[in-house]
Order: structure tokens, then sequence, then C-alpha cells
């Protein structure tokens, strides 16, 4: 079966210089993956490099899909987003779905809609309309994740979805990540820190030390099974 | 009340020179949500120095290549567009081309507004002759706007008006989250460059007709105020928009009612809406605060008697 995506050999880095190099491994569908590794080790530059947001120095990055029509779900640090614009959590959801929606067109009133099906999906259904900005570290990084859910991608990528926010909602977040990818049937590829309180949802962990990125197949890993809900399965 | 009768007339002498000042009150703070959002507010101090730098340059580059200035009123407001748009279009490239570099952003703006601002007093220094013509141009004489003048403003700033609307989903991607715009193979330079020449046209346009000064504020205030209160994009912008040419109106009215300059009038209209907009709010938070404290403050009273 072809992987979802796949990085043969690969060096990431800026301005000519490597940030980290020899990365080789897949993500296949359905299987739940967790970036580990010290502070700096690159775990971030990885997953963005996946995304093309880190530039690809030399070897290869391939998708199992095609990635103008379908791009990746990513959800980036709660923090990298300006809290100072004026947008409510189905604006920003909304936002999953601009990439169907062409230029000079308004986003269709069925987008809309979807947008709030995946925040109602991510149990946030009555902050819709309140601010993104006054919304708690928790709730915010699930809006974000019901923004990635709103692109309808087969992959969901996400840079450490549970920094910063109290164990309660570490523990929702982590629920929720691990009901996608279990009955939604998505391929998750996640940056943590926390890989013990993850490790009894993973098939793999890729971990990251020392310039170089070594993928490891979990010893009991979670089966991922059909979706019961036709709206969220992945690739729809 | 006789000066407002007289602005609304249809035969009002100065109705003109109200359109241009309604126009740019109307599309200024439509691009200057932008500069709050993405934190440029420098830039909108900047930009419109460079402006002037470039009416300035053109105008000595007239005088050292073909004479003085004893062109007509039209065409030295032709040559000074061409000048007041090729110089902030070729700033802004500039510092697009520089904007992943953040960390030294604010250096590279104030360095930007120094250098314009000498160049400006250089070439007017240069070019008497046309320091004493170009005066009202740089102060941004609104009065001075003719039916041909207003009608290109019209149709520019229209048309710029439409692709901040037109476009807002894709300016407010690249703006908010650049990252998910790459993810979605968008083409982040474009539309970084569409932004900013609508920005230079803006800043261009609305330095030949209203000066730096009252460019600056119109970028910057109605969108600050608007910000205050709003809860959406599309409240913000056309909120923004709607107060701009709300205090246009305003400033134009007091302008006329109490004999003051036009531009300063303007600001200062839309500084005390800020103003009055700022205390209301500080003043609904205090109330909900303090009507917080009380529920709360109740609730350990109600437990207490249980």
């Amino acid at each position: 079966m072809t992987p979802l995506v796949q990085i043969q050999d690969a060096s990431f880095g800026y301005e000519g210089h490597a940030v980290i190099e020899h990365v080789s491994f897949a993500v296949e569908a359905r299987e739940f993956v967790a970036l580990v590794g010290p502070n700096g080790a690159g775990k971030t530059t990885v997953l963005r490099g996946l995304l093309g947001l880190v530039p690809l120095l030399s070897g290869r990055v391939e998708y199992g899909f095609d990635r103008a029509s379908c791009p990746p779900a990513y959800v980036p640090q709660r923090d990298a987003l300006d809290g100072a614009y004026p947008l409510s959590a189905l604006d920003v959801v909304v936002m999953g779905t601009y990439a169907r929606v062409r230029p000079l067109w308004p986003v269709p009133s069925r987008e809309r809609r979807f947008a709030a099906e995946c925040l109602e999906h991510v149990g946030l259904p009555e902050a819709a309309k309140r601010p993104f900005r006054s919304l708690s570290g928790g709730q915010r990084q699930r809006v974000l994740i019901a923004r990635a859910l709103a692109v309808k991608s087969r992959l969901l990528l996400l840079d450490e979805p549970t920094s910063g926010v109290d164990v309660e909602a570490e523990a929702r977040i982590v629920d929720l990540i691990s009901k996608l990818h279990r009955e939604d049937g998505l391929s998750v590829v996640m940056v943590t820190h926390h890989f013990e309180r993850v490790r009894p949802r993973l098939d793999s962990v890729v971990r990251v030390d020392d310039g170089r990125a070594v993928k490891q197949r979990l010893a009991a890993p979670v089966a991922a099974e059909p979706s019961p809900s036709p709206i969220f399965r992945a690739g729809s | 009340m006789d000066a407002l009768y007289e602005i609304l007339s249809p035969n009002y002498i100065f109705r003109d020179a109200l359109l241009a000042s309604l126009c740019i009150g109307f599309v200024c703070p439509l691009v200057g949500v932008y500069f709050v959002l993405r934190r440029m507010v420098f830039l909108g101090v900047a930009l419109p120095q460079v402006s002037a730098a470039g009416i300035a340059f053109t105008f000595f580059a007239y005088a050292s290549l073909a004479g003085p200035h004893d062109i007509e009123p039209a065409s030295e407001r032709i040559l000074g567009g061409a000048g007041s748009i090729a110089f902030t279009v070729a700033v802004l490239l500039v510092l697009a081309y520089f904007e992943r570099r953040r960390e030294s952003v604010e250096a590279r703006i104030g360095t930007i507004y120094a250098l314009a601002a000498a160049a400006t007093m250089l070439f007017l220094a240069v070019d008497p002759h046309g320091d004493a013509q170009m005066v009202a141009l740089l102060k941004g004489d609104m009065l001075a706007t003719t039916s041909a003048s207003l009608g290109f403003l019209a149709i520019a700033l229209g048309l710029v008006a439409f692709a901040a609307f037109a476009f807002g989903k894709e300016l407010l991607l690249v703006s908010f989250d650049r990252d998910l715009a790459v993810v979605f193979g968008k083409r982040v330079g474009l539309w970084d460059l569409l932004l900013h020449v609508l920005i230079g046209v803006v800043i261009s346009l609305g330095v030949m007709t209203a000066g730096p000064m009252t460019t600056f504020g119109f970028l910057i205030v109605p969108p600050v105020t608007v910000k205050l209160v709003a809860r959406s994009m599309l409240a913000f912008s056309l909120g923004s928009a709607i107060l701009g040419a709300v205090t246009a109106f305003a400033g134009f009215y007091c302008a006329c009612e109490f004999n003051v300059p036009l531009g300063p009038a303007e600001v200062g209209v839309a500084g005390i809406v800020l103003l009055l907009t700022g205390a209301g709010v500080g003043v609904r938070r205090i109330a909900r605060a303090f009507g917080r404290r009380r529920a709360s403050k109740s609730a350990v009273i109600d437990a207490g008697g249980v």
C-alpha cells in the first residue's frame, strides 16, 4: 500500500544550512505517529518540513494523495496565531475551507455549515460566536483542531497541541485526537513533549535527536476502526 | 447649522473636495485594518513621508531636466502622482522582500521614514521654485480638488475598495495564518504583493489629495476605534470604512463651521470618536467586572445562608 506521506533521506533547513539531515520515514494510512525528542532536537522542523514550511535542502517528500486538491490538515502551536484579530471561533474554523473556495467567491453557506459541524465535533458548538481571543488555551486548541477537520484531509499534523494547557484540557485534547484517529480514520502525526501520556494511543514513534530521525513501530498499537460518521471520514 | 445646509446643498462650491474627502475617509481605513492587524502602524507613518519624497523628487527632476515649474495644476498633479506612486510602491516592494526578517523591521521602517523626510526637505531646498508650488500639494490641499481629479480618485479608490472586499478572505488568511496559506498552496507572495500595491495606491492618492498627516490619520484612527468593539472581520473592515467616511464628513463640517484647517479637523474628529469609544468600552468593562464581583459575593452569601 502506498504510504500517505514518505520522506526519503531529507534534509530541512534555512538558507542552505541544514537543521536536520537524513530524515527517512513513512506515514501509513490510519497510522498515529508521534514525533518525540529533546527540546531543540528538530521535531517541529521535521513537521514543518513535511508541510513545505521549511525548505527541503535535499532528499524527497512524497505525498500519496493530491496535495493541490486536498492539502494536509495542520494544527499550529496555539501561540503562533495573533489574538488581535477580531475573529469568532467559527470564523477561524471556516478558514479550513478556504482551500476549496476560489478567490473572488465568498465562502458558500454549506461550507459554513460544515465548519459549524466541525466545531460541534470537537465539543465546542456553544463557542461558535465567541471571540477566538477570549477562549481558554484548551478551547483555542480544539478550535484549531476543528479548523483542521474542515480541511477534509486524510492526514492531520499537529505541532505540540497540548503545550501550555492544564492537565484536564490536555486529557480532552489527547482524547479528541485519539478519537479522530480511531473513529474517523485519520492519519495523525503529532509533535509532543508528553510521550508517556499519548503512548497508549500510538502506532509508531519517530525519535528526533542529534540531527537525525528514526521511526520505531510500537509493540501494542491501537487498531484503527472504520468511521461511523460519514461526514468526518478521512478523505471524504 | 447653516454650514451643514451649505455643505449638503447640490451647488456647494467645495462639493468635489467633500466627495474626495469622503472617498479617502472610506477607503483609507479599508487598507488601514491590515496596518493595525499586521502591526505595521509605523509603516503608516513612513509611507506617506515616502510618498511626499516621491512628489518632491519628481518636481526636482522636472526642474533639473525641463526647467522651472510653469506647468498648469493638472499636469503638476499627474507628475506628482507618478512620483508618489513610484516611490511608495518601490519602498513597499523592498520592505516586502525583507519582510521575513522580522527582527529588524522597526529599524528598517524608522530608517526609511528618516531618509524620506530628509530627502523631501533636500529636494525642496535645491528646487526653491518648486517649493512654492508644492507646499499646497504636500500639505494636501483638499479644497483644490477638481472634477477631473475627483473622477480619477473615485475610480482608483473604488477599485481598491472592490479588491479589499473581493479578496478579503485571501488577505485575511495570509495575514492571520501565513503558514496555513502556504500549506493550502496559496501564492502567499502574490497576495502580499496585492496588499502592498493596494496600500501604495491608497497612500499615494491620499497624500496627493489630503496630505501625509490626514492620510495617516484615516489609515489608523478609524480601525483602532472600531477594533475596540468589532467581533468579526467584516464588521471591523466595514465599520472602519463607514466610521472613516462619517468622520470625514463631520470634520468637513467642523472645518466650515469653525473656520479651521480641513485635514486636522478631520483627524481631530476621528480622535474624539476614538476617545469616546475607548471611554465607553472602559466603562462597560468596569461595570461588568463590578457586576461579576457582586454576583459572586451574593452567591457566597446564599451558600452561607443555606
